[in-house]
């Protein structure tokens, strides 16, 4: 029993540490492997240690806490929604956060109030769109949805109208701010945290999900109390991805394929998928963003460009060998 | 002894009183922040093609050791090593060419980039030149930094001076409504809080566009015949790119295409807070004379 699920999530903890070690030690100034560790061990030139410590770690955390959470809350989307369209964004999460964030903009204010109002926006389309769901019927995956894809839509509407009224001052700022990159994102540890925090949290309710995943009626017939375990996986989700897009804007993609590759590779059990999406996601947009950075430098690539070159043709091939 | 003790002293002395050694210098960015340097800069890096502009202009474009992609004028700018887009800095690079003063483009760079920058100790000096009077201070505060104030300072009064003297020649210059193209799809103009809508006012134009609340409206090609400007200006993309101004060739009941008084400005000369804008305002001026020529 502990095998199957062991020897791949060992593999995904490899590659990560590779992946981070590759990002830490590449870069568009060539530092040799030796100097790079002789700065770990606290000695080195005050530029290797500056570039080593100042840029590089606290960039290559970030894109592995972001990636890893943007990972792990489509997977959990995906479960709930029941639809494999779903991704973190679906539900106009992201556009929340950024109505949230243009807004602190618009009022002049900057840095940490940029980010808690992104967040906060983030909540508060949460929150909307579980009310609103609710409606006075019942909650079912597929009037969530179409609920979340609608005012999806509108916080589209109310970002294009902040943007053409905005001043052009403040315009250059929210359209970095809607492009979503990990150069711009900051303090990488809370991200992490509450990435292994739920992680931990998850797993256990792992054998629920699999069986949530089959379906409701299923999942109730099994003795499940389907109701709250819909809701806090809702919950889990919308925090995973406030914090991502409050961390580093809106990335797409990472969200909506990675949990898939994994299923086509390791099958549908949740308790495996999802601590593999935490390293999987995490790996991807630290590889992703290693090669935005050094490809046509000192030129900086959109990281969403090497995700999706990176992603799209191994999710062909996944998909195409599959049965 | 005593020699020596004289001679220590009247070294001491040279020290205090000499200008050069160990002088520190200070000057407010447009972020209100003062900006103090040990010694003037040595290594300058210019985060926008604009600042590049302005740091030759102050005369310390020896100075400069990084700029930007776009940083084309003066034509030494291109050998200067770039450090990417303004809009994603290549930080690693930044940093390893050493810089002890960042001159940073208030809305052009990523907040977080430049926040990054100080963090690390190196001062950044953040700049937005909105007038004509800001292109002269801004070129005065900079050579302050790069302790080349004498170019600086010059060069600084001589824009000064070349837009006062535009400004008399044009004062009382007849009107000539007048629409600017900054861009052709979407069709935008700019109002008359803009630098070229200045530039328009300073030569007797009145911009038919100037009472729009927003800096860079875009409006539709209908508001333009209703408009019916004498003269129509455009830039392009690219500096001899002209195929802006056939649209309205379209519209033969336009003042402006009656007349022949369509206009290519080349957009480098006006669109940069530079002083090559002098030479911009002096081609905005000179156009609108013929335009005043053209009436019948």
């Amino acid at each position: 029993m502990i095998r199957p699920i062991a020897l791949p999530l060992l593999l995904l903890a490899l590659a990560s540490i590779l992946a981070m070690v590759i990002s830490v030690g590449v870069g568009s100034v060539a530092i040799a492997p030796m100097e790079v560790v002789s700065v770990f061990m606290g000695e080195g030139a005050d530029l290797q240690r500056t570039l080593v410590l100042e840029l590089r770690l606290p960039r290559t955390l970030s894109a592995f806490a972001t990636g890893g959470l943007l990972a792990v809350a489509g997977a959990l989307m995906q479960v709930l929604l029941r639809n494999p369209l779903a991704d973190p964004y679906v539900l106009g999460l992201s556009g929340g956060a950024a109505v949230g964030a243009l807004l602190a903009m618009l009022a002049g204010l900057g840095g940490v109030i940029v980010s808690g109002s992104a967040f906060a926006g983030a909540m508060l389309a949460t929150l909307m769109v579980f009310g609103l769901a609710h409606g006075t019927g019942s909650w079912t995956p597929s009037r969530l949805l179409l609920t979340g894809v609608v005012v999806a839509a509108g916080w589209g509407a109310v970002i294009t109208l902040m943007l053409a009224i905005s001043p052009a001052r403040e315009l250059p700022g929210m359209l970095y701010w809607l492009m979503g990159d990990v150069s711009y994102a900051r303090a990488p540890w809370p991200g992490l945290g509450l990435l292994l925090v739920v992680c931990v949290v998850v797993v256990p309710l792992g054998r629920s999900l699999n069986v949530l995943a089959r379906g409701p009626m299923q999942a109730a017939a099994l003795g499940i109390s389907v109701r709250p375990l819909e809701w806090l996986i809702y919950v889990l989700a919308s925090l995973l991805t406030a914090t991502a897009v409050t961390m580093a804007g809106s990335i797409g993609f990472v969200g909506l394929v990675i949990p898939h590759m994994l299923r086509l590779v390791l099958g549908n059990d949740q308790r495996l998928i999802l601590p593999a999406c935490a390293l999987a996601g995490g790996t991807l947009l630290v590889l992703a963003d290693t090669l935005a950075r050094v490809v046509i430098a000192p030129e900086q690539l959109p990281v969403g460009v090497i995700t999706a070159l990176l992603g799209v043709p191994t999710f062909l091939y996944l998909l195409y060998r599959s049965r | 002894m005593v020699k020596l003790k004289i001679v220590v002293a009247m070294l001491g002395w040279m020290l205090l009183a000499s200008p050069v050694l160990g002088a520190s210098v200070c000057a407010t960015d447009d972020l209100g922040e003062e900006i103090c340097l040990d010694r003037p800069a040595k290594r300058i890096a210019a985060l926008s093609p604009g600042a590049t502009e302005l740091a030759w202009a102050a005369g310390a474009g020896d100075q400069v050791v990084a700029v930007v992609a776009y940083s084309d004028y003066p034509p030494a700018a291109r050998k200067v090593t770039s450090v990417g887009s303004h809009t994603r800095m290549d930080m690693e690079r930044l940093l390893q060419l050493r810089p002890d003063l960042v001159i940073g483009w208030v809305t052009g760079n990523p907040t977080e980039q430049l926040a990054t920058l100080k963090a690390l100790d190196i001062p950044v000096f953040s700049i937005e030149p909105r007038s004509f009077e800001a292109v002269s201070q801004t070129i005065e505060r900079l050579s302050t930094l790069a302790g080349t104030e004498s170019e600086g300072f010059a060069e600084a009064e001589r824009f000064r001076q070349g837009i006062a003297g535009l400004r008399a020649q044009f004062e009382k210059a007849d009107p000539v409504p007048v629409f600017y193209q900054v861009w052709d799809e979407p069709l935008m103009t700019v109002n008359s809080q803009h630098l070229i809508g200045e530039m328009i006012q300073l030569c007797g134009g009145d911009n038919v566009f100037g009472h729009l609340g927003r800096l860079v409206p875009r409006i539709s090609a209908e508001a333009v015949v209703a408009a019916n400007p004498e003269a129509i200006l455009a830039g392009g993309m690219g500096e001899e790119n002209r195929h802006w101004l056939t649209r309205w060739q379209n519209f033969p009941s336009l003042t402006a295409t009656a007349r022949y008084n369509l206009f290519f400005i080349p957009p480098s000369l006006v669109q940069r807070p530079t002083p090559r804008m002098l030479e911009g305002t002096r081609l905005f001026c000179d156009k609108l004379e013929v335009a005043r020529g053209r009436r019948p």
